[in-house]
């Protein structure tokens, strides 16, 4: 089954690793994962995964929204860390009517509260919501627990 | 050929930015005070040859007598900003036809 990861801004420190990671995640659940970004944050992937290991699939994010129609992926996880990418989450959503986990994070517990709202009432998404910036390590828990949740359905 | 916002964005100046780098929320509320008339569509609608970015219902502002309209405009690291860009009769009845087809659904 095919994956979709879709990254925000990489101006939160944490967004590259846990891409990485729930990529890595993924592919042990047996999902062909793509990763879509801008092309900032898919730099960072290439030079924290040189080999291509844990990410095999980049594509860029405006191009990859062109393209995308229902049912093209199994599994939308998309990385929220600002109010751009909770507009692009949702509409990444709505074009894919797909399983879907929104990772909502943010230091300010206002700014998450509003953002986990945004993502709350738009869709039908799990939502992984932390309160985190630098230290990716909050993030991953939550997230190993939604991803849990697949592989026991 | 068919109207394509990205292009249209890059290429020309005579668009207003009526609110920039803000939230998806204080875009649709300008578009909301801005606009003679106010349509909505789907997030994911392609509207002037671009994929409509936001939290539904998205505002499309019409404003038929400056034939213009009021859009926002989202990318990931600048935020959403709320945009005027002039457009003919037929980019209207395009959008007309979006926003037809989203009631039906």
């Amino acid at each position: 089954m095919k994956a979709l990861i879709l990254l925000g801004c990489p101006e939160s420190p944490s967004q590259t690793p846990m891409a990485v990671y729930a990529s890595y995640k993924l592919n042990k659940l047996g999902y062909d994962v793509t990763i879509a970004s801008t092309p900032a944050a898919s730099k960072l992937l290439e030079i924290s995964d040189p080999e291509g290991i844990y990410i095999k699939n980049r594509i860029n994010i405006d191009k990859s929204l062109s393209n995308l129609d229902e049912g093209q992926y199994g599994l939308l996880v998309g990385f929220v860390p600002k109010d751009a990418a909770a507009s692009y989450f949702v509409t990444f959503y709505h074009i894919l009517q797909t399983k879907s986990i929104a990772i909502v994070f943010e230091k300010d517990q206002d700014i998450l509260d509003n953002l986990t709202n945004i993502i709350e009432e738009s869709t039908e998404a799990d939502i992984v919501s932390i309160r985190a910036y630098h230290n990716p390590t909050p993030i991953r828990v939550k997230f190993d627990k939604a991803i849990a949740k697949l592989g026991d359905n | 050929m068919s109207f394509c916002l990205d292009t249209y964005l890059q290429q020309s100046d005579d668009y207003g930015i009526l609110l920039s780098r803000a939230g998806f929320k204080d875009c649709a509320k300008i578009i909301n005070e801005k606009s003679e008339e106010v349509w909505h569509v789907n997030a994911g609608e392609t509207v002037l040859g671009a994929r409509i970015i936001g939290i539904p219902p998205i505002p499309i502002g019409v404003n038929p007598k400056k034939h213009t309209i009021i859009i926002s405009y989202t990318k990931p690291c600048h935020g959403t900003a709320a945009i005027e860009i002039p457009v003919k009769d037929e980019d209207i009845e395009e959008i007309w036809k979006v926003v037809n087809e989203n009631t039906r659904k």
